[in-house]
């Protein structure tokens, strides 16, 4: 059975919230998250816009404005990291906790070479001289794969294209071998052939260096090939929660109907030519002002009555598996 | 099994008194320039008409040097015995004649001249351009002194001398937002569609530029009544007896020594007038989102 | 595609690859775009120059000759000076010797050249004072406030740089002189010769604070709101606090890094409006430049020395933009680089 503690839980999160004040209206960004990641593993934050994925774990590594109220726990190898003044947050980020993010070319400093910004990551949390941090700064790109990194070292992320500006981004996250790395959408401004080499570089890393890895997207698909297990969320909270396996390929019992509908909504070859893509219709809910009862509700092909009476709570209803939905999927198929 | 159950309904994280207070700021900010704007144009404009002031222009040297506050005289009356509140009052309407027009020149005729070569491009967009930047090397001062010693120093002279600095500045702000304007995907859409120039330009551009020009514009008044009060101050601009801000200060810097509220009163008169122009400027780009 | 085409194109991608490699670096060629657009404006400013000095009469034969001269003698000295000719030919003439360096003669009789030679210095060494101080002093005043924005330096200095930039430069000189030269009397109220580093800041010191408040006021915002938009805005920023590099490496050595860029501008475009301001200063402080001989020379109708300062000044603009633009080629590793080489 599935405890919300195990002793190879790199980092745990409980009951997170995250609240915004904009133009005099409160934003609930994230509205009571849990869930846990265990050194070596992969877990997959899958969402819309707006649906709170980036702004939890940007909360957890304290990279929110200062107008941002955040409550709750995440505790990073038994220390907790909410509530920590910046001074002390600065400590692990970084160093026990990296983050990579969505737009290598915006992400990276246009007027510094790429060699001193990973250097920069190296010399915050060691002691070490110029000439050790510039051989190390080399050794990491090495291990990106980036070919001739003597040479790019010394180069302007102008000069390179956007996959190899992503593997400097993971070259600088990975300067002082973090036990997590959050991914921020950070194969999205990719190619799909770049995206896979990516892919497959941070799992090769994490396999390396025993990371745990939290993979931020909205695409499903992304999901399906490299997590282990799955989050996904709308409008600030959980709403369905489960091992991998146990939501897609053969046999995947996915429960809850956004997710159903997320999946129906990728394109297959299998799909008869000229049929209407089966897209979520509505738009995302405003946050400042959600509906009563479950969020999805008036975009959901299967709402009733009770839906929108009261919000379903987020239940293990099966073994590893979390929903909350009071009419979902049956065998894995919209009813 | 654990069951979370659906939480609570939140007890606001945030501060409502910081929102609150927030908003009373931003309010703030914009309404008391703009009151105190309202209140220095009713006071060079109204109240002469309410109220009889002294003469700006004679007064009676039996009566000179008197400090401020004395009877009949609110801040009193300088060397010649002439009130100082009344030389404030209509040398303040002066100075707002002066800046408002030459802005609203600028704006008329620079506005037209920028959009036309932001929105037209090629060949007009190349001279007018050229035209702006030859007219905007040309030192402004040199040319208000020069005017006003060849022609002979009158309101009219003094505007149109400022008015030639005031058009390639708005020029340039109308041409850099228009440009701005003209890359957005709708403006593609509509001129696809086959909308006719002038439609396009009177309804997507303009009212989408109006909000940088207004603010610069503000700005542009401010800059005005220095560069005013610096050609009077060297005696080029409004001739005496006539008072103006500037000239007050000229007149201010001789005894300045003795008694410097002669320099300091209107000194202040132009900050303050400066000052909540710029605060305006500032306020309505906040809430107009202009960069 | 036709084996005729095919090597039609490759010859010409061959010459525009070697133009390219002969025009050397990206920069070099930007430098030249803007000098070539530069030409017209100068001459336009040339002729805007000498059409608007045309209002005032020109006197120099009356005043080679003396007030008691004859009007034939005057007119046959006109004549003789050229005065007399129609617009074009003394514009072309007056052009053909500027080219030349030689800016003419002046109502007393001595050269223009001469009177720029003296006082061009004089000009160029209090405005140089007064920017460089204010820069400095801007960076390190934005960087205190960009620091935390909305925080209680940033306040006091916001409203400090707001009166910095309502006050006018000759209200704000009375001050100075009132505070500093009367009270205190640490600096001498009318300006001396500057003769070495003591006389330069004894003299030169209260004329450049005069200026230089009002730009220190600009920079200071410009910088601070620049710095404060990267903070809050940029995705750069976020990677580097994700780094967990301290905040004021951070505000320093990233943001005011890419603020410099916008700082930089203004100061150019800055440079021809510095000219007004200078020459007000001058005059009050009898700063012996040529911003002080402008004023004299328009009281006295010296239409030679007049026409001589305002090229030089509306010059000096065009070049400060044309610098800005350089500037930002030459330092924006962007351009400076080109695009991806990879």
């Amino acid at each position: 059975m599935s405890s919300l503690h195990t002793t190879d839980a790199l980092l745990v999160v409980e009951d997170l919230r995250v609240s915004f004040a904009a133009g005099g209206r409160e934003i609930r960004a994230v509205d009571g998250v849990s869930y846990q990641v265990d050194a070596g593993r992969t877990l997959a934050i899958i969402g819309e816009s707006g649906s709170g994925k980036t702004v939890g774990c940007r909360a957890i590594m304290g990279l929110l404005p200062g107008t941002a109220a955040i409550s709750g726990s995440a505790r990073l190898r038994g220390t907790e990291m909410i509530g920590l003044s910046d001074s002390e947050l600065r400590r692990h980020r970084g160093q026990d906790m990296a983050m990579i993010f969505q737009d290598p070319a915006r992400s990276l400093n246009p007027t510094m070479r790429v060699g001193a910004q990973i250097t920069e990551a190296i010399t915050t949390h060691r002691k070490v001289s110029k000439s050790e941090a510039r051989a190390q700064a080399i050794e990491l790109l090495r291990l990106v794969r980036i070919p001739a990194a003597e040479r790019r070292f010394h180069e302007y992320p102008h000069q390179l294209s956007g996959g190899m500006r992503q593997r400097i981004m993971i070259a600088m996250a990975l300067a002082c071998r973090p036990k997590l790395l959050i991914a921020d959408e950070a194969t999205t401004a990719l190619d799909v052939t770049t995206q896979a080499q990516i892919m497959e570089l941070l799992l090769e890393l994490q396999a390396e260096l025993g990371m745990g890895l939290i993979l931020i997207s909205h695409d499903l698909g992304l999901a399906a090939s490299y997590a282990d297990e799955v989050v996904v969320m709308y409008a600030g909270r959980i709403v369905e929660q489960a091992p991998a396996k146990r939501l897609f390929g053969a046999g995947g019992t996915v429960k809850m109907r956004y997710t159903r509908a997320l999946l129906d909504a990728i394109p297959h070859l299998e799909r008869p030519a000229h049929t209407d893509l089966p897209v979520v219709g509505g738009r995302p809910p405003d946050p400042t002002a959600l509906p009563v009862g479950c969020s999805f509700a008036p975009r959901c092909p299967a709402v009733e009555d009770d839906c929108t009476a009261k919000e379903p709570a987020l239940a293990e209803h099966a073994a590893g598996h979390r929903w909350a939905c009071y009419h979902p999927c049956e065998n894995g198929v919209s009813a | 099994m654990l069951a979370t159950p659906a939480p609570p309904p939140l007890p606001s994280l945030v501060d409502a008194r910081r929102l609150r207070s927030q908003r009373i700021g931003r309010a703030l900010r914009l309404w008391v320039p703009a009151g105190i704007l309202i209140g220095l144009l009713g006071i060079c404009f109204v109240l002469p008409l309410v109220v009889t002031l002294p003469s700006s222009t004679n007064g009676n040297i039996i009566y000179n040097n008197e400090a401020p506050f004395s009877p009949g005289h609110l801040l009193g009356t300088n060397v010649q015995g002439v009130d100082i509140f009344s030389q404030l009052v209509y040398g303040g309407q002066l100075t707002f004649e002066i800046s408002l027009s030459v802005t609203l020149i600028g704006v008329v005729i620079g506005g037209t001249l920028g959009v036309a070569a932001a929105y037209f491009g090629g060949w007009a967009d190349a001279v007018i351009s050229r035209v702006l930047d030859i007219l905007l090397a040309f030192p402004a001062l040199v040319l208000a002194l020069v005017i006003a010693e060849g022609l002979g120093p009158s309101e009219l002279h003094l505007i149109w001398a400022l008015a030639v600095f005031a058009i390639p500045a708005q020029g340039r702000v109308a041409r850099g937002a228009t440009l701005t304007v003209r890359g957005l995907s709708y403006m593609t859409a509509a001129r696809l569609s086959g909308t006719r120039p002038w439609r396009i330009i009177t309804r997507h551009v303009l009212p989408n530029i109006l909000p940088g020009i207004v603010t610069f514009s503000l700005l542009g008044i401010g800059i005005v009544v220095i560069i005013e009060g610096a050609i009077d101050f060297l005696g080029y601009g409004i001739q005496l007896p006539q008072a103006s801000w500037g000239s007050m200060i000229t007149q201010g810097q001789n005894i300045e020594s003795v008694q410097p509220e002669y320099v300091l009163i209107p000194s202040i008169a132009l900050v303050i007038t400066v000052v909540a122009l710029n605060m305006l400027g500032d306020a309505l780009r906040e809430r107009w989102g202009v960069q | 595609m036709a084996l005729v085409q095919q090597i039609q194109l490759q010859r010409e991608a061959g010459a525009r690859d070697r133009a390219r490699r002969l025009t050397g670096s990206p920069a070099l060629r930007v430098a030249g775009r803007r000098l070539l657009s530069a030409i017209p404006v100068l001459i336009g400013v040339t002729f805007l120059t000498f059409s608007v000095m045309s209002l005032l009469p020109n006197d120099s034969a009356q005043a080679i000759l003396g007030l008691n001269a004859s009007p034939s003698a005057v007119a046959a000295l006109n004549h003789t000076l050229g005065l007399d000719q129609p617009f074009w030919q003394r514009y072309w003439h007056w052009l053909v010797n500027v080219l030349h360096g030689n800016f003419g003669t002046t109502l007393e009789g001595g050269s223009v050249n001469h009177e720029l030679a003296i006082h061009v210095p004089t000009t160029l060494e209090l405005l140089l004072y007064a920017l460089v101080v204010s820069v400095a002093l801007s960076v390190v005043v934005a960087a205190l406030a960009a620091r935390r924005p909305n925080g209680i330096a940033d306040r006091i200095i916001l409203t400090v740089s707001m009166l910095g930039l309502s006050t006018a430069p000759y209200a704000f000189a009375f001050l100075l002189i009132i505070v500093f030269s009367v009270k205190l009397t640490w600096f001498p109220v009318l300006s001396g010769a500057v003769a070495g580093p003591g006389s330069f800041f004894k003299n030169l010191t209260l004329p450049a604070a005069a200026i230089g408040f009002g730009l220190f006021a600009i920079y200071t915002r410009l910088l601070r709101a620049d710095m404060v938009d990267q903070m809050q805005r940029e995705d750069y920023i976020v990677t580097a606090k994700a780094k967990g590099v301290p905040p004021w490496r951070v505000l320093l050595r990233h943001a005011l890094r890419n603020s410099l860029f916008t700082l930089i501008t203004v100061v150019g475009l800055n440079l021809g409006g510095l000219v007004g301001a200078a020459a007000i200063i001058e005059t009050i402080f009898q700063v012996q430049g040529i911003g002080n001989d402008l004023i004299t020379g328009i009281s006295n109708h010296d239409v030679p020395l007049i026409e001589g300062i305002t090229l030089v000044f509306a010059l000096v603009t065009v070049f400060g933009n044309l610098l800005a633009d350089l500037a930002y080629a030459v330092l924006d590793p962007r351009i400076r680089y080109g695009s991806s080489n990879s």
